[in-house]
């Protein structure tokens, strides 16, 4: 399988060198069983510390890039949208922080000559960083490492890096459960989890009875939400199911009292010109909602209602205010009673990004 | 234990257990601390041993001695008086003690231990100069007793002799208690002693209220205030009491001849004037808030990129002086400017005393010096602001935000966002609408730790205006950056046509900008607090 081979070994910490591979859209029928192979990276934070640099060997380094970033002015921007320099530069901040045994250091007061330990070799920055500008591969799988919301999360090529502006599903359902004790105490779902990130945010308020199950069809999605479940010690209150959409809840239909999901929204022919880190570099199966971005939407919004115990809550987000207007009539007029207190709700930047609604009349 | 079983059969013992308490001075700010040999607190500076077999030997002293023992009852009572409670002291103790609680008036003392109980308030001290007949009145009211050696000498009685003050390896007990004395007049003046009794006397009263309780935030902070108010004050008037004792024993150990004695006390009176050195820079920073952590801002001022460098250079130095330091340092807000430098800044310094020693830094920084952004290579002068703002420690006088107050914005967000988008920028602002004032954070990783940043440095603002608006009470406050008129200027950094950096305030100048603009901040600080401190003569 090809996921297979593009993780095969380069060098020592082979993955984090993985050339920014496009990983393919995995057709929705070939639902295989994981590969035995497929072993979630470790982010670059985590690794053990068995590199080491002069100073001025590092100083050198950072020189280097931060030269590289400035050439890139505002191009990327006016290109698609991209990153600017003071953005690479904040960037190259945090990957040299994530490279360091000890990242409180500060590097300007430490003699030249006096070594420190780092996470990975001296080369492999130089080639980490020329993928991030030149192939514009994403800083979060450079790193290997995505910050969300208090939480930091192992990402990988293969698997959607999670946006800030779905950091507010969480808050939403945090504001739910802190008043209602059987949504506290309940089932969730979180569908087509990628990293998992909803799935851990949502699990980390549940009490102390409640629990998530969370599905993807994309092998390494499920793959790295294990590893990502186990690193914040929550196998007992996640579990992830490899499949499309409700197909591996069937057992348990109408016994979740949430819902949420963040599916592939984008019109499959926008997706070529998305940024380039989007474009190039994440998995289209996370992205591609169908010809008008609806698709996956639609079937989730059939499905709902029937998964929901009554007065279970829901979640989706959107592509913005188009998909939400139609989201929310199609709920009032072709699912017959079976939502109420359907909601529009915006994100920070004042874009209208989520519909929530309860089941039942 | 032997010192405990003293303590029971000795009450005067009461009057040494104030020396054994050895505060450490300006943790996490070594640098700052001018003697390298601090000992860590809890090495008393008299072994246990020491101290009790002198205990003993003064108990045996007391009672061939009736003049001292007046003077250790004395002492007795003014450890046991609290601003509110001298006449806690016991009635059946058979020995005459005065009720008025003015103090012993040094012409009165003849070795007798009886002393007249009307002694006018006026009269008192009259003799010791302005200062002391200041005090006299102070204590009066207060009815708090001004403690003396056997014979009458009291600290301020001390400072009016004028001893000469010789190095400290001068085996000289006058030089030494000329020295302490002086400290501790330094020590009282930056507390301001007097309005510290003042307010002292005011939270007393309050707290005997009865329905103080009715509002328990209201009491706890009264009660806190109190408390440290108080062990600021007990602090420093055991360590009057521990001068004078010490005079008594090297008195007593001449008169007996006892060598042995003598250089114990003589040690002790070093060990005091080195301490009082550390104890005159830790009054410095007894503001309410000095002890807190920070946020120091930085604004550029009008003038393009030159001036935008000075702003970044300015926010550099206080990075390095607080890394120096051993504070945590942290970007919370950056603006940078087009072609180079920052239009405006945030850090959030991280330890103790941080806002007490950056509030220094409040105003207008100027800086001359030929623009290499010139071409013409021109002379060019710049401003940056600077304003500080504590981190309040006590959340209980935080000022409450309640979260539909707010409004939660994406800094530099445009275009479809979610999914189309992958971007590491997640940066937000806040906007607490009824005050219009704004916080935003772009450093951290996760938008969720954006928002708690920007949540974090909009709380110390507000908590700086609600400050400002209760100034006429809470004599303390900074400026922020929108008060700080560009007129106020601090400071002058001149890089060209000659080097040097002066401060306006204080006129204190160094020679050497580099070093200044790497950090090396402190005598600056210093020299400012205590000139701020100083001015007022008489503890006001
Ligand atoms: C936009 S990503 C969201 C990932 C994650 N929930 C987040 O918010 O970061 C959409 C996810 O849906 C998954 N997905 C796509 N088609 C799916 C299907 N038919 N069944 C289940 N999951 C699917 C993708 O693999 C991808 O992980």
């Amino acid at each position: 399988m090809r996921l297979g081979l593009a993780r095969r070994s380069l060098s020592m910490f082979p993955p984090i060198l993985t050339r920014a591979y496009s990983v393919q859209p995995i057709s929705r029928t070939s639902i295989s069983p994981p590969p035995a192979s497929l072993k979630p990276q470790t982010p670059l934070f985590l690794r053990p510390p068995t590199h080491s640099a002069t100073i001025s060997d590092l100083l050198k380094w950072q020189k280097w890039a931060k030269t590289l970033a400035s050439s890139v002015g505002s191009h990327f921007t006016h290109l698609d949208d991209g990153p600017d320099t003071t953005l690479l530069h904040r960037e190259l901040n945090w990957l040299l922080q994530d490279a360091l045994e000890n990242p409180k250091l500060p590097l300007s007061h430490v003699g030249t000559n006096e070594v420190v330990k780092l996470r990975a070799e001296m080369e492999d920055l130089y080639v980490l960083w020329k993928q991030r500008i030149e192939e514009r591969r994403p800083f979060q799988y450079v790193v290997g490492c995505e910050h969300w919301r208090d939480l930091v999360l192992s990402v990988e090529e293969g698997v959607l890096i999670p946006r800030p502006e779905t950091e507010l599903i969480v808050d939403l359902v945090g504001g739910l459960v802190k008043e209602n004790e059987e949504l506290r105490e309940g089932l969730w779902a979180d569908l087509g989890t990628g990293s998992g990130a909803l799935a851990i945010g949502i699990a980390r308020i549940l009490g102390p009875f409640g629990s998530v199950i969370a599905t993807d069809l994309s092998p390494v999605a499920v793959a790295v939400a294990s590893y990502n479940v186990q690193r914040y010690n929550l196998q007992d209150k996640i579990e992830i199911k490899l499949g499309s959409w409700f197909e591996p809840l069937k057992n348990v239909k109408g016994q979740f009292v949430g819902l949420v999901s963040n599916p592939p929204y984008i019109p499959s022919n926008h997706i070529r010109g998305l940024q380039a880190e989007v474009a190039k570099h994440e998995p289209r199966l996370a992205l591609d909602g169908g010809s008008n971005g609806m698709d996956d939407l639609l079937h989730l919004c059939h499905g709902a209602s029937s998964m929901l115990k009554r007065g279970g809550f829901f979640a989706f987000e959107t592509n913005g205010e188009k998909q939400c207007k139609f989201l929310v009539d199609y709920m009032q007029k072709e699912c017959d009673g079976s939502f109420c207190d359907v909601d529009i709700v915006s994100d920070f930047a004042g874009n209208k990004r989520f519909v929530t609604g309860f089941s039942g009349p | 234990m032997q010192l405990e079983a003293t303590n029971v059969l000795n009450p005067f013992s009461v009057v040494v257990l104030p020396t054994t308490k050895a505060r450490s001075v300006f943790p996490g700010f070594p640098l700052l601390n001018p003697s390298a040999s601090i000992k860590p607190s809890g090495d008393n500076p008299l072994p246990l041993q020491k101290m009790s077999s002198l205990i003993l030997r003064r108990s045996s002293l007391l009672s061939r001695n009736p003049s001292l023992s007046r003077h250790f009852l004395t002492g007795l009572s003014s450890s046991l008086s609290k601003a509110h409670s001298h006449h806690l002291l016991p009635s059946n103790h058979g020995l005459k003690v005065l009720a008025s609680g003015c103090h012993f008036p040094a012409n009165n003392i003849t070795g007798s231990s009886s002393v007249s109980v009307g002694t006018s308030k006026f009269s008192c001290g009259s003799q010791l100069g302005i200062i002391n007949s200041l005090c006299g009145r102070l204590f009066g009211s207060q009815a708090a007793v001004e403690p003396s050696t056997s014979d009458g000498l009291t600290v301020e009685g001390i400072l009016a002799n004028q001893w000469t003050i010789f190095e400290e390896s001068e085996s000289d007990w006058k030089s030494h208690a000329s020295a302490i004395a002086q400290s501790i007049h330094v020590i009282k003046r930056r507390l301001q002693w007097k309005s510290l009794i003042v307010r002292l006397e005011m939270l007393s009263a309050q707290l005997d209220k009865p329905d103080l309780w009715d509002d328990p935030v209201r009491a706890g902070k009264i009660s806190r205030e109190h408390g440290s108010l108080m062990s600021r004050m007990k602090e420093v008037k055991a360590f009057e009491q521990e001068l004078l004792e010490h005079i008594d024993m090297i008195k007593l150990a001449r008169e007996e001849d006892d060598a042995d004695l003598q250089s114990e006390s003589m040690k002790a009176l070093l060990e005091m004037r080195r301490s009082a050195k550390e104890k005159e820079l830790e009054a410095m920073l007894s503001g309410e808030h000095d002890s807190c952590s920070c946020f120091i801002e930085v604004q550029a001022g009008a003038g393009g990129t030159e001036s935008m460098d000075w702003a970044s250079m300015v926010m550099k130095m206080y990075k390095m002086w607080a890394q120096r330091h051993g504070y945590g340092v942290t970007i919370v807000d950056e603006m940078p400017g087009e072609i180079a430098g920052i239009k405006r800044a945030t850090i959030k310094v991280d330890g103790e005393y941080a806002y007490g020693y950056a509030k220094a830094e409040v105003g207008v920084h100027r800086l001359v010096r030929c623009s290499p952004f010139d071409s013409a290579k021109r002379r060019h002068t710049s401003f940056s602001a600077v304003a500080v703002i504590p981190i309040l420690g006590d959340t209980s006088t935080h000022v409450q935000i309640n979260e539909s107050d707010l409004r939660i914005d994406r800094f530099r967000a445009g275009g479809a966002g979610g999914q189309h988008v992958n971007t590491t920028e997640s940066a937000v602002r806040i906007t607490h609408i009824p005050t219009g004032v704004t916080a935003s954070c772009q450093n951290e990783r996760s938008q969720h730790q954006n928002k708690a940043s920007a949540m974090t440095v909009l709380q110390a603002r507000l908590d700086q205006l609600e400050m400002a608006r209760q100034a006429q009470m809470n004599a303390q406050h900074t400026q922020s950056l929108t008060e700080i008129s560009w007129g106020n200027q601090i400071r002058t950094y001149v890089l060209h046509p000659y080097r040097m950096v002066k401060d306006l305030r204080t006129n204190y100048e160094v020679s050497d900008p580099d070093s200044v603009l790497e950090g090396d901040i402190d005598s600056f600080i210093l020299s400012f607090l205590s000139s701020a401190l100083d001015k007022d003569e008489d503890y006001s």
